[in-house]
């Protein structure tokens, strides 16, 4: 029983911690922009994520070995460096954004100066990070943001077209760039990698043993399938608010509307808290995301799970992350538009963590009984050709339809 | 690959170095071998530290990459571990002695003495 209700509060957990401003942001201008024509994009990213994150998580608890690790010893120093120059790079577009994210929600919800809600945000980011545990980071934040499941009844509410939200379901394909750049930015916000550098290093902190296993599948397949759904709903919800009166929703405050639409103040309220949890979640989970790459790359003492003074050079390196996400935002630099880079170039960069972990996953000297077996890797490799195809389109893309503005 | 052989590129170099405590210190990012030509060579020690990545570079970008992370000073930006000094190789390198003694982790040690001045640290 015990296990059980700890299986149930890990996939809560994620279900909350699944969407973020990525998700936000492309989902939302998705649905308002096509409709329902770009569901199917949102479970092409969500089994690719369920995918990578299992793998990850398998790893960690096996081998003892995080995602970063794995990149190092598998891919040799050069490789790995120019992961981890990419990976710190867009680690920080997307902790600024998040923390942008949320100052917006905050200004939103008190109609403070923003700047002044930048700092509010970033320090109790800090203090929350600094003096809970990791256990309990991951459930305030998870929880919390699970007030975004008001897009899912929102999106029963709102009575959409079922047969064609069905239709929208199955991929199809049209001859517009615009939509091709909805596509890979839909996968990518799935995709987006510091979820698994947190999640496979969560695994360490945790301390998961082998019996942890089907933790780690259930948590992976149910938190971020349910999750997916969540992500689905938004895009329902903007596809019927957004998409008949042709509104752009380029301002994040935007997409809290729909929940609005459908429930008044209450529905708009839970919709704001559940932003801001989400959002505020997504930025503990990228700042550490950061110091974990970077501790894991140089071989530093790291986790929350150790005191600071212990892990010294970690948990300095978050606090920097933390500073530089400040100040990039407090340069008045539009969270939304930080957000569709971040995605894009994380896009780009996904094969040169994924590649490793699939070889890592699937190779018996590390991992034993617990390797991948024929399903395990066929879809692994279908799915490194997907995250190849989706790379080598994302900066054409991005530069074709100027971030999605044409 | 026989159970008496090992291939070091793939088991050792780049892998985690932990101290007997258990604590991480960095990683080996590089071998150094004894003997000379005609002779067999063995195994002498591991180097650890930003110092040795710039020989792992391409060619062009060795200049550069010294400038950045350092020129292998021993002592300074990397530390040599005598082979005999390395007890379990398993997923990671379980050292026999403590960092300190050994002269590895130097850069928490220095941040530790600021990160103490924090509350509950």
């Amino acid at each position: 029983m015990k296990k059980f209700f700890q299986i149930a509060l890990g996939v809560i957990a994620a279900i909350g911690g699944f969407v973020d401003i990525g998700e936000l942001v492309f989902n939302t201008q998705a649905g308002a922009d096509f409709r329902y024509t770009l569901l199917w994009a949102v479970p092409v990213g969500v089994i690719g994520i369920v995918v990578f994150a299992e793998m990850t998580g398998r790893i960690a608890t096996v081998s003892g070995r995080p995602i970063f690790d794995v990149v190092r010893m598998r891919m040799g120093l050069n490789v790995a460096l120019v992961t981890l120059v990419a990976s710190l790079l867009i680690n920080l577009i997307t902790l600024a954004a998040e923390v942008g994210g949320a100052a917006i929600v905050l200004q939103l919800l008190f109609d403070v100066n923003v700047s002044t809600l930048i700092l509010l945000a970033v320090v109790a980011l800090v203090l929350i990070v600094y003096f809970v545990p990791f256990g309990g980071i991951e459930r305030i934040f998870g929880y919390l943001g699970c007030g975004l499941l008001v897009y899912v009844a929102a999106a029963i509410h709102l009575k959409p077209d079922w047969h064609q939200l069905a239709s929208g379901l199955l991929p199809s394909w049209h001859s517009s760039a615009l939509y091709a750049y909805f596509v890979v930015g839909v996968i990518g916000a799935a995709l987006i990698p510091y979820e698994v550098y947190f999640y496979s290093s969560g695994a360490i902190e945790d301390r998961w043993k082998i019996g942890d296993l089907n933790l780690n599948r259930a948590n992976a397949i149910l938190g971020f399938t349910l999750g997916g759904i969540l992500s689905i709903a938004l895009m329902v919800v903007a596809g019927e608010v957004f998409f008949a009166p042709q509104v752009h929703p380029g301002y994040l405050g935007t997409t809290a509307l729909g929940a609005e639409r459908a429930y008044g103040e209450a529905g708009l309220l839970l919709a704001l808290l559940g932003m801001l949890f989400a959002v505020g979640g997504a930025a503990v989970e990228c700042a550490f995301s950061g110091a974990y790459t970077l501790a894991q790359f140089a071989g530093w003492e790291w986790g929350k799970y150790r005191r600071p003074r212990d892990a010294p050079r970690f948990t300095l390196a978050w606090l920097i992350f933390f500073a530089l996400a400040f100040v990039v935002v407090e340069t008045g630099v539009d969270p939304v538009l930080l957000t569709e880079y971040a995605v894009i170039l994380s896009v780009v960069a996904l094969p040169l963590t994924y590649l490793p972990a699939l070889l890592v996953a699937r190779d018996k000297t590390f991992m034993g009984d617990h390797a991948n077996g024929i399903l395990a890797n066929a879809v692994g490799w279908l799915y490194f050709v997907i995250i190849l195809v989706v790379s080598v389109a994302a900066i054409p893309l991005l530069l074709v339809t100027d971030g999605g503005a044409v | 690959m026989t159970p008496d052989h090992m291939d070091l590129v793939y088991r050792v170099l780049d892998d985690q170095l932990v101290d007997v405590d258990g604590r991480r210190c960095g990683r080996v990012d590089d071998l150094e071998f004894d003997g000379g030509p005609g002779e067999q060579p063995r195994l002498s020690a591991i180097l650890s530290g930003s110092g040795m990545w710039h020989r792992r570079m391409p060619r062009v970008l060795r200049t550069a990459g010294a400038r950045i992370f350092g020129t292998g000073v021993l002592g300074e930006d990397v530390i040599r571990v005598p082979w005999e000094q390395v007890g379990d190789i398993t997923s990671t390198l379980r050292l026999k002695a403590k960092a300190t003694e050994l002269g590895l982790a130097q850069g928490d040690e220095e941040a530790a003495r600021f990160v103490r001045k924090f509350p509950k640290s």
